[in-house]
């Protein structure tokens, strides 16, 4: 094998397969990054065996030259290594030519690198999905929709499943929920050309929050296929696989109430700006308790008392307040993971009683649904 | 906490000598002059010493040494079981006594306790008191006991240790250097073997050392912890004696040294079981509640290990701290045979201060209990808030349901 290329570009590459690359992998040919040029371009390939990103950089893009192949090859290089290496060669200009035993030399300016790569008919091959059940998101949605949802994913190995986001197509919708079990978050989205078929995954947090950081803010369209074992996530040049959590997700759709006897419309923002001032007295290894109270003229109290540290208590006053009397405690944290990502918008919150599920959504839809259980005290 | 002069402290480190042993010589007088020990169970192999008198000391017993062992260095040594009871009322008796002096007394453990006699005495008065007190103990009572002098309590404690039996020791902050800077640093009062190991790896391994340390370097390797050693190596504690640090109950916890070495998961589960139940009476005799579960293993070549998980909810139930318990057992234990086992829940709190965070598994249970709930603040609203609560205030006597030395459960005696 041998070619030379732009380092830049190369580098750019490099950054999102390492986001797939874990130190602590069990599968050695893992710790390394694998490469492989053919006459049209380049693949680049990470993985921790749950999640494989692979890009590919063309030979040629807009008329520019960016890979020059003398002769195409594979090889697998150690991969924090590799990416330390590029980052600090001195001129743009990268040589690479991996003779006998997987010798491997790069050379850039006066720089001349020899490193001994390993075996690439050693890494493990790309799952093969059939792509049947495909369809589109635009990459700046997907992004929002992960914001919206990951967040509230259980960081706790008790119940694995609920670790990830339960991703379910159904009637022409796509419905994310996320949930640790003490809060949920639900995002649903009107998609075309959804496939017709039911189906549902649940895609670990973890994956999606580093799908996140390589996608891209514009509208640029992502293609997603979703199999019983993998899903995929692909857009003009790179690739991203993750592995699907197994068991049964929990139903969650019992748990939003039809019917709600308190109803509080409130501004999203000085709410959030409240309860973050509660939550200063609050604390925080004791389920970081705030108090919330409706009172007369359409006004409510958040409040928060530890007995050795002080109190607080604050009125705001709301849009409108319907319906019963309430008291009840909940987590300032919770709260305020739920108004970022409704995002300062005017907030419906509905209660069903102090000791039950209660929703917050914006005004003028529930295509973003947040829902908090409460904190029973005694 | 009242503002208490810091300089010119006068302290007493009052330590019991061979505290068990001694209570049992006090009560059966034919026992004086002779080698005993108190083993947990002399028949059984769980049997180290929990201690035993100076004449068995003489003979090259200590205290933690195997029953099998101590025999054969002293084949006339008498073994007895532990009389808790006995010893708990002992203790009570000598902090009852020390109360006569003053309100400002701090038991730590069943055997020893701080006092502050600043307001008592001026100079040589202090040796004097201490004196009078260790007299009377020993003549209402019957028990020996050294006593350490210091301007603060970690050289009152280093004081006390200076000379036994029946010691007067005054440490000054100035005699450090000489007294304690070459020793090395297991020696130190606050360090233990992990902290001591850790110290030898820093290149750090006598109290002088330690002194001389950066305060900087030993903040970064070993935390908050570091600084504070550096300091109390340079005689340095401004620790109060606070009488009402026997209500902070940190944690709660049983162990149990087994008779024979565990091999099975059955019986490693069994006695889990037990000292959850044990955990969670003390708890509810307490009503406290915790956040973390820690379970302890050592092993038969005695290697100690220990591993915890936290929680936001606090917990109290038994079937909460044995589900968690089991798991970290389960995860850390790989079959090798077991010595002994521990189930401990710490960072406590009084229940009436828990809040649990419900969760969409539970909530319903909870939500069936809302009109009750709603009646309740209906009532304390209109009555104030001690009108009612839910039924788990009443305090229940404290039974004698801890077995083990180190427990801190005979502070129970000293609240009213």
């Amino acid at each position: 094998m041998k070619f030379d290329i732009m380092r830049d570009r190369l580098l750019d590459g490099l950054n999102d397969v390492m986001k797939a690359v874990s130190s602590k992998t069990t599968i050695p040919i893992l710790t390394g990054i694998k490469i492989d040029v053919s006459e049209e371009g380049m693949r680049l390939t990470g993985s921790d065996a749950d999640i494989t990103i692979q890009t590919y950089i063309p030979v040629e893009e807009n008329g520019e030259q960016l890979i020059n192949v003398e002769k195409p090859g594979s090889i697998v290089l150690q991969a924090k290594m590799f990416n330390e290496i590029v980052r600090k060669l001195p001129t743009n200009d990268v040589e690479f030519e991996v003779s006998e035993k997987f010798q491997t030399r790069i050379r850039s300016g006066k720089s001349d690198f020899h490193l001994i790569g390993l075996d690439s008919t050693e890494y493990p091959l790309l799952p093969e999905l059939s792509e049947d059940n495909q369809f589109t998101v635009p990459a700046d949605l997907l992004k929002s929709i992960i914001r919206e949802t990951v967040f509230a994913v259980s960081t706790s190995e008790s119940r694995p499943v609920l670790t990830g986001v339960h991703w379910q197509i159904k009637d022409g919708e796509l419905v994310c929920v996320a949930t640790d079990s003490h809060r949920l978050a639900r995002r649903k989205v009107t998609l075309e050309h959804l496939p017709s078929e039911q189906s549902s995954v649940v895609v670990p947090g973890k994956s999606l929050t580093e799908l996140s950081k390589i996608l891209n803010d514009a509208t640029t369209p992502v293609d997603i296929v979703m199999t019983n074992q993998q899903v995929l996530f692909k857009t003009n040049d790179v690739l991203f696989f993750s592995r699907l959590l197994e068991g049964n997700y929990p139903d969650t759709s019992r748990l939003i109430p039809e019917e709600y006897k308190t109803d509080v419309t409130v501004n999203g923002r000085s709410l959030l700006q409240a309860i973050d001032r509660a939550s200063l007295l609050a604390r925080e290894d004791r389920n970081n308790v705030v108090r919330f109270t409706t009172m007369q003229d359409d006004t409510i109290e958040i409040s928060s008392n530890s007995p050795e540290v002080g109190k607080v208590e604050e009125q705001i006053q709301v849009s409108s307040l319907v319906g019963e009397e309430l008291k009840i405690s909940f987590s300032a944290k919770y709260m305020m993971d739920a108004l970022k990502a409704i995002d300062g918008q005017d907030v419906v919150i509905q209660f069903t009683g102090a000791m039950r599920p209660f929703i917050i959504r914006s005004v003028h839809d529930d295509a973003i649904l947040q829902l908090i259980l409460p904190v029973r005290t005694y | 906490m009242a503002e208490r002069k810091q300089k010119g402290r006068i302290i007493f480190h009052i330590d019991m000598n061979c505290f068990y042993a001694s209570v049992e010589q006090a009560h059966d007088p034919t026992l004086k002059g002779k080698a005993i020990a108190i083993a947990g169970n002399p028949k059984e192999r769980r049997g180290i010493l929990v201690t035993c008198s100076y004449e068995a000391r003489a003979k090259g017993v200590y205290t933690t040494m195997a029953v099998w062992e101590a025999k054969r260095k002293c084949p006339e040594l008498i073994l007895l079981p532990p009389n808790f009871e006995r010893y708990r009322i002992a203790s009570k008796a000598i902090f009852d006594i020390l109360r006569t002096y003053t309100e400002l007394v701090e038991p730590v453990s069943i055997d020893e306790g701080y006092i502050d006699v600043t307001e008592l005495v001026k100079g040589r008065e202090a040796i004097e008191l201490a004196e009078t007190i260790q007299k009377r103990i020993l003549n209402e009572l019957d028990l020996p006991s050294s006593i350490g002098i210091a301007p603060n309590k970690f050289l009152a404690k280093t004081a006390s240790d200076m000379k036994k039996p029946m010691g007067i020791t005054v440490l000054r902050k100035r005699e450090l250097p000489n007294i304690l800077w070459s020793l090395p640093v297991i020696e130190m009062h606050g360090v233990g073997e992990s902290t001591a190991k850790k110290l030898n790896e820093l290149k750090i391994n006598t109290i002088g050392d330690l002194a001389q340390a950066s305060e900087a370097f030993l903040k970064s390797n070993l935390g908050k912890n570091g600084a504070r050693l550096k300091d109390r190596a340079n005689g340095i504690d401004n620790r109060e004696v606070d009488p009402n640090s026997i209500y902070d109950t940190k944690s709660v916890g049983n162990s149990t040294t087994l008779p024979i070495d565990l091999v099975e998961w059955d019986e490693v589960r069994k006695t889990i079981d037990g000292l959850c139940e044990r955990v969670a009476k003390r708890l509810s005799a307490k009503n406290l509640a915790g956040h973390t579960v820690s379970i302890q293993i050592r092993d038969a070549d005695w290697h100690n290990s220990s591993r915890s998980k936290t929680f936001s909810n606090a917990i109290y139930k038994k079937s909460d701290i044995l589900e968690i318990a089991l798991d970290l057992t389960k995860k850390h234990w790989h079959g090798e045979p077991v010595r002994l086992l521990g189930v401990t829940v710490s960072n406590v709190i009084d229940r009436k201060e828990t809040a649990e965070q419900l969760s969409i598994f539970n909530y319903e249970q909870h939500a069936k209990e809302e009109p009750i709930i709603q009646v309740v603040e209906q009532l304390q609203k209109k009555f104030g808030k001690e009108i009612i609560s839910k039924g788990m205030k009443e305090k229940k006597k404290p039974n004698y349901e801890s077995q083990t030395s180190f427990s801190k459960d005979f502070l129970e005696d000293h609240k009213d």
